[in-house]
């Protein structure tokens, strides 16, 4: 399961991230801007990828 | 006199009788290990019991066979429950065994403690090799009894929690022969089906029945497994070897679902809190900035050159206003002093001196007199009263000393 899409555990790390530089002063407004912005489409991207439709449990069979 | 003699077959049957008659010899549970064990063609079982001091030969009939579960092996500990009589034929008493168990309790517990101690210094319990469990799994993987309460607990617990979750489910058989290799089985299947998480388990039962869980191709096999295993085995109570080589134990299997889903509900509502925190942050650096904008814009506008020219202005009037006010008070505060003298000065005027009587003497010359020396006989003076003059003339002095 490692590499492909971000999974939420990653997400969540890096909208933690994104909080952390925003709280710092360092930070100019333009850099701000871009950091708000990538943190919406982190969230977004998270809500999208809960696919929220109930599912039946798979019986697997071999042979 | 000659004492009676039997024949053998007499005395056999006499004491096949004193066997027979016998309360406890008739249902008897006997342990000891396994020696001399052979299947007959029959299906009969010979096998001898022993224990380290003694021996007992012991037949099991293929119409008893039912009691017997597993494939009996020299060197077994078992518990054996049947009869014991005489075969009348050999004059020899040996065990009719209607039921055989491993003895549990004995055998398996060693079993299971050198298999720990052997994959515990193997480093299979190590706790480098223990994968995380992700806090967010989509496909979960389940190795257990298609019928039983495990999966049944797994899957209602996991759909409470997050229905979205897709739940595989391989059917393994959980106890008796052939268990361990359909568990094996499962778990290399699911691992290549991309899970990721995989729970292992059953629901609770003897040590017997849960003794799969205490295999060394299980215990292997989860190692293995590249996809992280929760192990849910029995009760809490319940530790197996599965449990230790396992990423994660969960006491039960409920548990082994609380620990694999998240709760959507949760998740949903950390999302929506980095949503305010996101807005939050932002909003409170663009007010950050636009306060410092505010004091920079302040202290320019107090830099400006006609700012400057206004505030000296301003304090130019107030200077004048201060000079005027402070010339005001004096001139009032002198005026005040005049109003003083002028009380003063009226009561020291000649005027009213003459009101109450007095009068002024001066001569022709306009002197004034103010001795008997200034004036001769016969001279005019003019002495003055409040309404007018009276011209006179002086007939004569007298000196007198006034005090």
């Amino acid at each position: 399961m490692a590499g492909k899409s971000k999974t939420l555990e990653d997400s969540f790390a890096a909208l933690e991230q994104i909080l952390e530089k925003l709280e710092t002063e360092e930070v100019s407004l333009e850099d701000s801007f871009k950091l708000y912005q990538d943190g919406m489409k982190l969230i977004k991207k998270c809500n999208q990828s809960i696919d929220k439709v109930e599912k039946e449990l798979v019986v697997i069979s071999e042979e | 006199m000659r004492e009676k003699a039997y024949w053998v077959s007499e005395i056999n049957r006499y004491i096949k009788h004193i066997f027979d008659s016998d309360f406890a010899l008739g249902r008897i549970y006997i342990k000891g290990e396994v020696s001399n064990c052979k299947y007959h063609s029959s299906g009969h079982i010979y096998f001898t019991l022993k224990d380290n001091q003694s021996q007992l030969s012991c037949i099991m009939f293929a119409s008893n066979r039912s009691g017997l579960a597993f494939e009996l092996q020299e060197g077994q500990s078992i518990v054996v429950f049947g009869n014991i009589t005489t075969y009348e034929k050999e004059g020899k008493y040996q065990l009719y065994a209607k039921e055989i168990k491993l003895d549990g309790a004995g055998v398996l517990f060693e079993k299971y403690m050198q298999l720990k101690k052997d994959l515990e210094e193997e480093g299979l319990f190590a706790s480098e090799y223990k994968q995380p469990i992700p806090t967010f799994s989509k496909k979960i993987g389940i190795v257990t009894a298609i019928t039983g309460a495990a999966i049944h607990d797994i899957q209602s617990i996991a759909t409470r929690r997050n229905p979205y979750i897709q739940l595989y489910l391989y059917p393994a058989q959980v106890q008796g022969q052939g268990a361990a290799e359909t568990i094996v089985r499962g778990i290399q299947v699911l691992d290549q089906m991309d899970m990721d998480v995989i729970i292992v388990g059953r629901g609770g039962g003897s040590i017997e029945d849960l003794w799969a869980f205490n295999e060394e191709m299980v215990a292997r096999a989860i190692f293995e497994c590249c996809t992280p295993i929760i192990s849910a085995v029995g009760h809490e109570t319940d530790v197996t070897i599965a449990d230790f080589v396992a990423d994660l134990r969960a006491p039960t299997p409920s548990a082994a679902a609380e620990l694999a889903v998240a709760d959507i509900r949760e998740v949903m509502l950390q999302l929506k809190e980095y949503e305010k925190a996101l807005l939050e942050k932002m909003t409170g650096k663009i007010q950050n900035y636009r306060n410092r904008l505010e004091n920079r814009k302040l202290r320019l506008e107090h830099a400006n050159p006609i700012t400057q020219l206004q505030q000296k202005r301003q304090y130019l009037l107030g200077l004048e206003e201060k000079l005027e006010n402070s010339m005001n008070n004096k001139l009032k505060q002198e005026k005040y002093r005049l109003a003083i003298f002028s009380e003063r000065l009226e009561g020291l005027s000649p005027l009213r001196k003459l009101q109450q009587g007095y009068a002024y003497l001066t001569d022709a010359k306009q002197n004034a007199i103010k001795s008997i020396k200034n004036v001769k006989e016969k001279e005019t003076i003019i002495v003055s009263v409040i309404d007018g003059d009276i011209i006179a003339n002086v007939e004569n002095t007298i000196d007198r000393t006034r005090k």
